[in-house]
């Protein structure tokens, strides 16, 4: 059943595709067709998160910063040339990854604190360009004005249930591409360097050379997850770039679950769920998300589907 | 199927009912639903709050009056933590979800404007009740079809404000001024549109010093002094809510209102709750008060918010409560819920309003309100705390935005 690992990864991202395709076409529910939007942003933003978090052991608290870079450079490319969507996706994506090559190559030397601090620095320094650049972001008030959203290939972007779809399929194709790094020859030594780093180093392997490209090529697809929330709000603001939205990530990470690859997506989708239905009863939904994760951690002792995964083990002993 | 339900069934169907419920929720058939979304949590959820309270208010009055045409009318209250990317999915919610026929968006600036994109998708009739950033409504490009806008705006209070100013420096002949506001954009924009106008009507005003502090900032210290040393005659600052009256019991500290006049846009009834010694003589504008316009029908409104509420209303207030006058006016001449018909029914409409500079507050073409109470005067420390008001002059304000409008591009 093993034999192929990538075909299989493959089939299943197929089949998820279809299904989710398939729901708008037997009932309409724009809640969770929004739902399914901000969900692809966050589940590629945290599962790219995760290929530091889990896979190489870097925890980077300025991953947001990639997000809200590509929002930006997206949303202005839209606004200030005649671009065609995909293509100026494209190239926002791109910058994003040039970018986290610049920033991964400050950082990825630290040892684990330094490296988590210098992350949350650069954060930070990009966040106040942000704020202090109104000429061209807008400052605080963000990126107003909207983003032109053109057709693409049939799809009319301005339409909820394209939206959908182009997210869906952009997101299922993205974790996709994910998965297969992360179960690559290069994700194995990922987790070599992760586990035994010195270990790894007498191998062979270089080491800052490994954790630059998980770092460049996590931070692409955070870009990707930029632009797809951009999208969803028709603009780009600096919350997207700032700490509390690194956070999220993060939090979605530990939630789901750091050993398994579909764990950042189950926490996403926890997250934002749990985010939309406590601010329906209360306004300290604060107080209620930290209790909810407080007890996941204390209760379950690691994410979601680890957990999941303990349990199914034991089982099968 | 019987047994007994284990721990497991009882997390697995909780888990269920979590992840379904979003889904589920939804009206009963005849109530309709108006979403309203604020700042509900945080610093300045007080504003938020105000703002809820004065439509709770609106509710009891319009749903005793029978409602908007014969539906009773019944408020959802969202918090987007004033947050752009959790507004525009808020917006979105209370109408595919909440199943709102009406918003009421509450917002403050940034998240106004996310708002305001999503409304080019939805078929809903919206009100913006507390951004004031002139471009919401004044750029074409920005403008939306659905989308209004009940509530001051930037440039009529920079117009206004810079008026009664130049007035006052002319006749005290004070030219030295200091500013001190906060620092982000609103700060540093309004701060610039003020001096802009106010140098149009002064030539010969010089700003001596700067002082940027940062929001919510503490301890205003290192500013009071730095604003003493570079002696002004006057002092304009655009702080406002906590930051506001903090400036003013650290400044009564340092005697600085002692050395120089002091003028500031942003006084509300919470704010001065807030001061513990509201020196006399800063030159304020009114945002919200009772005794201006000094009509019974505004007396009238402000006590009975008192009553209900136990506390004073805000300027958010008295823009949510017209929002519920223009929304009626205009579903009755309309007769229809549907937001072009409620758009065609708003643009030009014009309705009595406790709170007109004349009685009456219009509705202008380009989705903004004009003709609202706009005055000047001075504190004193206790109640009604600005005496002396002069109302702006709406017609000079019209002048000096169509103009400001060319200089944009905006027309």
């Amino acid at each position: 059943m093993n034999r192929n690992p990538a075909l299989r990864d493959a089939l299943f991202a197929a089949i998820v595709l279809i299904l989710v395709l398939a729901i708008p076409m037997l009932h309409r529910s724009p809640a969770f067709e929004d739902f399914i939007i901000r969900l692809s942003a966050m589940a590629l933003f945290a599962t790219s998160l995760n290929l530091l978090v889990g896979n190489t052991g870097m925890v980077s608290f300025g991953h947001g910063m990639f997000y809200g870079f590509a929002a930006y450079a997206f949303g202005l490319t839209m606004q200030l040339t005649e671009l065609s969507l995909p293509v100026a996706a494209l190239f926002a994506v791109a910058l994003t990854t040039i970018a986290a090559f610049v920033v991964g190559a400050m950082c990825v030397r630290l040892s684990t604190d330094y490296f988590a601090f210098i992350t949350l620095a650069v954060q930070m320094l990009f966040f106040s360009v942000i704020v202090s650049w109104q000429s061209l972001t807008g400052g605080d008030q963000g990126l107003r004005g909207g983003i032109p959203r053109r057709h693409i290939l049939g799809f009319d972007l301005g339409s909820q249930l394209h939206l959908y779809q182009f997210c869906a399929i952009v997101a299922v194709l993205g974790l996709l591409a994910l998965r297969h790094v992360s179960m690559s020859p290069f994700g194995n030594t990922l987790r070599m360097v992760r586990d035994n780093a010195e270990r790894a180093s007498f191998v062979g392997i270089v080491l800052w050379r490994a954790r630059l490209l998980a770092f460049t090529i996590a931070g692409g697809f955070a870009g990707i997850g930029g632009v797809l929330a951009a999208l969803f709000v028709s603009g780009a603001y600096p919350e997207l770039a700032d700490w509390p939205n690194s956070g999220q990530a993060i939090f979605a990470v530990m939630l789901g679950g750091i050993n398994s690859f579909l764990g950042p997506v189950l926490g996403a989708m926890i997250l934002l769920a749990l985010n939309d239905l406590v601010q329906r009863f209360t306004e300290y939904h604060g107080l209620v998300l930290g209790v909810v994760i407080l007890a996941f951690a204390l209760g379950l002792r690691r994410g979601v589907l680890d957990f999941i995964h303990l349990v199914w083990s034991k089982r099968a002993r | 199927m019987s047994g007994p339900v284990t721990r497991r069934t009882l997390l697995a169907g909780g888990t269920a009912t979590l992840v379904a419920a979003p889904w589920v929720a939804r009206a009963q058939a005849n109530t309709l639903r108006i979403g309203m979304q604020s700042i509900l949590s945080g610093p300045i959820a007080l504003l938020g709050t105000s703002s809820r309270n004065s439509l709770l208010v609106e509710q009891d009055r319009i749903n005793a009056a029978g409602g908007f045409l014969g539906r009773q009318i019944e408020f959802v209250f969202r918090d987007s933590k004033g947050q752009p990317q959790e507004a525009a999915r808020v917006a979105r919610e209370l109408v595919n979800t909440a199943g709102c026929e009406l918003l009421v968006d509450a917002e403050a600036s940034s998240a106004s404007f996310a708002v305001q994109e999503v409304m080019r998708d939805l078929n809903v009739a919206c009100i913006h009740t507390n951004s004031e950033t002139s471009s919401l409504t004044a750029d074409p490009k920005i403008r939306v079809p659905t989308a209004f806008r009940v509530a001051r705006q930037g440039v009529h209070d920079a117009v206004a404000g810079s008026l009664y100013l130049a007035d006052f420096a002319n006749a005290k002949k004070i030219n030295k001024w200091a500013t001190c506001s906060p620092d982000y954009a609103y700060g540093r924009d309004t701060t610039a549109q003020y001096l802009q106008f106010f140098k149009k009507f002064k030539p010969d005003v010089e700003v001596v010093t700067e002082a940027w502090p940062k929001l919510g900032q503490p301890d205003f210290t290192e500013v009071i002094t730095k604003l003493i040393q570079a002696k002004p005659q006057a002092l304009f600052t655009l702080l406002y809510a906590g930051d506001l009256s903090a400036f003013v019991n650290q400044g009564n500290v340092y005697a600085l209102f002692g050395q120089m006049t002091v003028a500031t846009p942003n006084v509300d009834y919470p704010v001065l709750a807030a001061i513990k010694n509201l020196p006399a003589g800063i030159q304020s504008a009114t945002r919200y008060l009772e005794t201006f316009p000094d009509t019974p029908a505004n007396k009238e409104w402000g006590q009975a918010y008192f009553k209900r509420w136990n506390e004073r209303p805000t300027n958010w207030s008295w823009q949510n409560s017209v929002a519920m006058h223009f929304y009626e006016a205009a579903i009755k001449k309309a007769n229809s819920l549907d937001g072009k018909a409620i758009a065609a029914a708003l643009t030009g409409l014009k309705i009595n309003s406790p709170f007109g500079a004349d009685g009456t507050i219009t509705m202008r073409d380009d989705h903004t309100t004009i003709g609202y109470a706009i005055g000047w005067g001075q504190t004193i420390p206790k109640d009604p705390f600005i005496t002396d008001i002069k109302p702006a002059d709406w017609g000079k304000i019209i002048e000096l935005e169509t103009e400001w409008k060319k200089q944009q591009n905006y027309s």
